[in-house]
Order: structure tokens, then C-alpha cells, then sequence
């Protein structure tokens, strides 16, 4: 009985390994499909069927780091991504403490608009911010895309956030109210520090919309302030299609935020399931 | 053997008015109402306490005890009616301002901050210089045996440790007034024991004003000057915890304040002579008892009436003017001594507590005594008489 017990569980724990493994390798894959690719020569990249085993070379790395435009993405992709994160935050959790603690007329239309922000697909915005952004003098600069993203992580941070000061017991402000602090040490000293786990959800999830996006990125910017997913299509232009390039780009492009999530990653889980238990 | 028992009850004190309060009233909470939309949750309370009192709020969960004690220290505002602390109006100020200190039920430590922290947060918010605050939080500490936790967080405390810097933290500010919101609601049983002699040693060490809410009797028996049983909103009696278990004004006093709780009877009036009243039961080994009433209710002959009798003034067998027959249902022995639940012959169970280890099977006879001076009268409300 005891071995038939200690067979299953065997058996079960195989079956969970072997759907990691697979769930893992097809996560895995794109990337390691664009590692490798932007690792291969022309040759290997365009072999049919693919080449599995290639003697690696650094060759599109040069030549982007020679072009020039990858870093000046890099540059225009953190200012961008590093003010919306700031600004989404400075603006996000005070909206989100208010929501969390305050009751007012029109509380739940307020909610509402903020998740409804996030029911629309961008595509179908592009053309109306385009031609506002145009008529506003604002094509082509930092600002415009600072003012879009934040407009989509924004509600982001309020949500994450009003969740996190949500679950914060009011005993505790109620406390600090005793203790003679008036709102704004309790939004300070109390709810920040206390919410520091959503904030930082937030946080990251801002940074990275604002890092990855294209389609704004696309219409809004020509050649100034160009941020790095747009360089990396950029080179797809007429009847060529450096891959190698394109690879290579997209290899660079990913590698901060990647490196970014693995240092926040255990922020990241417990962001995600605060409030699914006590 | 006689079937008619005379037996004479002790003079009733009468209770005090609920308003009554004088010019040396420290808290004093005035006609105070709370509701919330349709609800009313306070209904109308008026209650005092002298400076250096320990005032229990003590009643059922959602009874309004709670509610009331925010309402002291300003978390809520009244709906209707005032509070006053150290003969200042203070209904319309903002809880800081008003000389109290608070322990809440669930500690309401800040977690991320170390005791030390925790305890001077108040006084830092109010601009202390940090000497003092250093001064205060250490005195505090001592009294409290704190000293060694102090760079510790809340989530490396025990239960009892994070009471007892939530208590610090109350302590450092020197507050006119203490509030405790069921501070020990969350500790298990020998931690509470030991928590409540503190809280009582901290009263006579302090001389501060305490208002202190439980559901717990025998928290409120042990560390009250007075208590204060409420009920749906209401106050049901104000006294002394001995006032309370010697004179309960109705069934709901008589059966929250003791523990067990009082044991009652339902009986009907065979007749009333003057303010002799005589019973019929059928519990009544003798049929009948006659009891003389505490007041100059007026009953007439076929009224029910309830008999109380506490579990501790029961006796197993022996001879005594109210006698009742019962039948086992279940025996608890906890050691030093037992309790047992039985039954009568009309089907009313009743506890009884017995000195030593009772041996006795399910179903077994068994002859309750009780002497009169401990017997408790109520009407078909439920009021004393």
C-alpha cells in the first residue's frame, strides 16, 4: 500500500516536471530562436531546414554597435520608460490611496473609467492621438510618448495600488491617527512604506509596457527620439531583411528589462497574489 | 415535610440612574447616538466615569461596545449627544487633540517599524524633542520589560509582546484617558491570565482613567471599578462587578455577568400575598416554594415568573428550601472540580458546579439544592422583582 503511495506520487511528480519542462521550452523558445539567430552568419540564419549546430560570431553586434542608432534608442527608450514609471507612481498612489480609503460622489465611476482605460485596444486610439499630438506641436519629442504611456499605466498603478492599500487594515491608520498624523504622514509614513511590494508591481509593470511598446512609438516618433523596438523594425526597410540585425537589436533591446525582472521577480510574485490570502 | 417554603430575598439596592453624573466626572458621554444610514447602532447612551476609574464596556459581539469606544476616542463621530473628557467638550475634536490613547484589538502596530519606532511615532509626530522621546520610551519599556525587543519588528514578536508595545506606545504619549478595544481577544487562555494582572498592575501604577471594552465577563469582573453591560445599543445596568452579580436588573445582566451563566427557571404564580409570592413548578421536588419579592411588583395567579440560580450556588443532594429534581444529562470533570449539565422534569437544562470529581452516568437521578439568599426573581420581561 505504502509503495503503491509512494509509486503515484512518484508518477505525479514526473508528470508536473515533465509540463515545466514543456511549458518552459515553449516560453523559452523565441528567445532562444533569437539569441541564436542574431549569434549566426548570413548563411546559417537563412539555411532551410534550420541549422541547429553553428560556429557563433559577434558580427551583427559590431554592426549595429557601428550604426550607432541602437544606443540612442537605448537612451531615448530609458528617458521615456524611466518618467512614465516615475510620474505613473507620483501620480498612481495618492489616486490609489484615495480610492482605497476615502469615499466620494462618483468613487466607482472613477474606478471604472481607470479599468475601462485598459479595455481598449490601442490600435483603435493611434490615428485620434496622432492627429492631437500633431495639431499639439508634440510629434516627434519624449513628451508626447511620457504623456500616452501614461495614460495606459496609469491605471496600472492605481489598480495594483488600491488593491495593495486596500488590504493595509485601517486599525493601523487609525493609529497613527491617534498618534497625532495628520493625512498626509499617514499617506507617507504608513501607506507608502506598507504598499512598498504593490508600488513596486506597479513599478515594473510601467517600466516595462513603457520599454516594449511599438505601435505609439511607431507613429508618433520619426527619427529624433526613436526608441528601441522601433530601431530594431527600422531595419526592415525595402526588399532587405537583416535578420541577423533585427535579431541582434532585439537581443540587446530585451536584455535590461530581462535582467531587471530576474532582480525583481520575487517582488513580483508577491505583488501578484497580495490579497489571496491572509 | 412541608410543601410551602418561606423564603425571604435580600433588599435590593436600586439602580443607579444612567445619567446620573456629578461635577468630578472625568469621561463623561452624553446622549450620544451613532447610526449608520437606517441603522442606529448607539441608541441614546448616557454614562460617566471618576478620574482614575478602570470602566468596563462589556456585551454581546455587535452589541455596541466597540462603536462606542471610537466614538470616545473620536474614530467615529456621534450622531447625536456629546463627550466630554476632563470637563472639555470634545465631540467635535479630532482624536489627537483629545488626551487619549488607544490599544486596538488587532495591536495596529505599525510592521514596518521596529518597537522602538512604533513607540515613539506618536511623540515624534507631535514634535517631542528627541531626548525626551528617548526618556519616555525607555521608561516605558522598563515598565513594560520591553527593553530587549526594542529593535525588533512586530512580526518577530509574540502575541503577548506585540501587546505589550501596543500598550508602550499608548503609555509614552501620557494620556489623560486609555482606551482598550478587546486587547486580548487575540492571546490564548494562560497568556490572557497573565496579560489582564498587568493591565491591572499598569492601572494602579498609572492612576489613569481606563476605559476597557471585552466580551469577556470574566475580564470585566476582574479588572472594572464599574461595568457597564450593554445591549443592541442600550445600556441594560451601570455598577460595580459584585453590584452586578449580586443585584442583575433583568435576565439578560443575570445571565452575561457570571460564569457559568445563571441557570433559569420558568415558574407560574399560585398566588401573592402582599409581597410574598407563592410558586408552583414542575421542578420543584415540593411543588411549591414561597419567595418574598425585592419590590412591590403585582402579580396575579397564573403570571410566569423565572427563577434564577447561579451553577456555584447549587448544591448536589442535602436538605434546603429550593429543591429540584433532575436527571443527568453529561458530566464534565476538570480536575479539581466538575460540572454537571442536567435536566428537569419539564425539560429546562441547568449547570451546576460541584466541588471535587462527580461520578455520575447519563440518565441518573439527581436532588439540586439551593439556598433562598441566592435565588433571583424575574418577571415574564425579564426585569428583576
Amino acid at each position: 500500500m505504502a509503495t503503491m503511495k509512494h509509486g503515484s506520487r512518484f508518477w505525479g511528480k514526473g508528470a508536473h516536471l515533465i509540463g515545466l519542462i514543456a511549458l518552459l521550452a515553449f516560453t523559452l523558445f523565441p528567445f532562444y530562436w533569437m539569441v541564436s539567430s542574431s549569434l549566426k552568419d548570413q548563411t546559417d540564419l537563412l539555411a532551410s531546414p534550420p541549422v541547429w549546430t553553428f560556429v557563433p560570431t559577434l558580427s551583427h553586434y559590431a554592426e549595429i554597435w557601428q550604426d550607432g542608432k541602437v544606443s540612442g534608442a537605448i537612451i531615448n527608450s530609458l528617458i521615456v520608460a524611466g518618467c512614465t514609471t516615475l510620474l505613473a507612481v507620483v501620480l498612481g498612489t495618492p489616486a490609489a490611496y484615495s480610492l482605497a480609503r476615502f469615499q466620494f460622489r462618483g468613487k466607482k465611476d472613477l474606478w471604472f473609467w481607470f479599468i475601462s482605460n485598459r479595455m481598449i485596444s490601442p490600435i483603435v486610439l493611434a490615428l485620434p492621438v496622432y492627429l492631437l499630438a500633431q495639431s499639439a506641436g508634440l510629434l516627434d519629442t519624449h513628451l508626447v510618448l511620457i504623456l500616452i504611456y501614461l495614460s495606459f499605466c496609469l491605471p496600472i498603478v492605481v489598480w495594483i495600488c488600491t488593491d495593495q492599500f486596500r488590504s493595509i487594515p485601517t486599525d493601523i491608520e487609525q493609529a497613527a491617527r491617534l498618534d497625532n498624523a495628520n493625512q498626509w504622514d499617514i499617506f507617507w509614513r504608513i501607506y507608502l512604506p506598507l504598499g512598498a511590494p504593490g508600488i513596486a508591481v506597479s513599478a515594473i509593470f510601467s517600466f516595462i509596457f513603457s520599454w516594449n511598446e511599438l505601435l505609439y512609438a511607431l507613429v508618433l516618433t520619426r527619427s529624433d527620439v526613436q526608441t528601441a523596438p522601433v530601431i530594431a523594425t527600422s531595419y526592415m526597410s525595402g526588399y532587405e531583411l537583416p535578420w541577423g540585425k533585427i535579431m541582434a537589436t532585439g537581443t540587446v533591446i530585451v536584455l535590461p528589462v530581462t535582467i531587471f525582472a530576474l532582480f525583481v521577480s520575487r517582488h513580483m510574485v508577491r505583488g501578484l497574489t497580495m490579497g489571496a490570502s491572509k | 415535610m412541608s410543601a410551602d417554603i418561606s423564603v425571604v430575598l435580600q433588599p435590593p439596592n436600586p439602580p443607579k440612574a444612567l445619567t446620573e453624573t456629578t461635577a468630578m466626572d472625568f469621561l463623561k458621554i452624553d446622549q450620544v447616538t451613532k447610526k449608520y444610514g437606517d441603522t442606529t447602532v448607539i441608541g441614546g447612551v448616557s454614562l460617566a466615569a471618576r478620574e482614575g476609574e478602570f470602566v468596563v464596556f462589556v456585551g454581546p459581539s455587535g452589541c455596541g461596545k466597540s462603536t462606542l469606544l471610537r466614538l470616545v476616542a473620536g474614530l467615529d463621530e456621534v450622531s447625536s449627544g456629546s463627550v466630554h473628557i476632563a470637563g472639555a467638550d470634545v465631540t467635535e475634536v479630532p482624536p489627537a487633540a483629545r488626551g487619549v490613547s488607544m490599544v486596538f484589538q488587532s495591536y495596529a502596530l505599525y510592521p514596518h517599524m521596529t518597537v522602538k519606532q512604533n513607540m515613539s511615532f506618536g511623540l515624534k509626530m507631535i514634535g517631542t524633542t528627541p531626548q525626551e522621546i528617548e526618556r519616555r520610551v525607555n521608561d516605558a519599556a522598563a515598565i513594560l520589560k520591553l527593553e530587549a525587543l526594542m529593535k525588533r519588528r512586530p512580526k518577530e514578536l509574540s502575541g503577548g509582546q506585540r501587546q505589550r508595545v501596543a500598550i508602550g506606545r499608548a503609555i509614552v504619549r501620557k494620556p489623560k484617558l486609555f482606551l482598550f478595544d478587546e486587547p486580548l481577544s487575540n492571546l490564548d487562555a494562560e497568556l490572557r491570565g497573565e496579560m489582564r494582572v498587568e493591565i491591572a498592575r499598569l492601572h494602579q501604577a498609572l492612576g489613569v482613567t481606563m476605559v476597557y471594552v471585552t466580551h469577556d465577563q470574566v475580564e470585566a469582573m476582574t479588572l472594572a471599578d464599574r461595568i457597564v453591560v450593554l445591549r443592541a445599543g442600550l445600556v441594560e445596568q451601570i455598577g460595580a462587578p459584585s453590584e452586578l452579580y449580586d443585584r442583575p436588573v433583568n435576565t439578560f445582566v443575570a445571565g452575561f455577568i457570571g460564569s457559568p451563566r445563571m441557570n433559569f427557571l420558568p415558574m407560574t404564580v399560585a398566588a401573592q400575598h402582599g409581597n410574598r409570592l407563592r410558586l408552583i413548578g414542575p421542578a420543584l421536588r415540593t411543588g411549591a416554594i414561597e419567595l418574598v419579592l425585592r419590590n412591590n411588583a403585582v402579580l396575579k395567579p397564573g403570571d410566569v415568573v423565572t427563577l434564577g440560580l447561579r451553577p456555584e450556588h447549587i448544591r448536589i443532594g442535602g436538605e434546603a428550601p429550593i429543591a429540584l429534581n433532575t436527571q443527568v444529562d453529561y458530566v464534565e470533570n476538570l480536575g479539581g472540580n466538575s460540572q454537571a449539565y442536567v435536566r428537569t422534569a419539564g425539560g429546562t437544562a441547568l449547570t451546576v458546579q460541584a466541588a471535587g470529581r462527580l461520578v455520575a452516568a447519563r440518565g441518573d437521578s439527581m436532588l439540586l439544592t439551593a439556598s433562598p439568599e441566592h435565588a433571583y426573581l424575574f418577571d415574564a420581561d425579564g426585569r428583576a422583582i
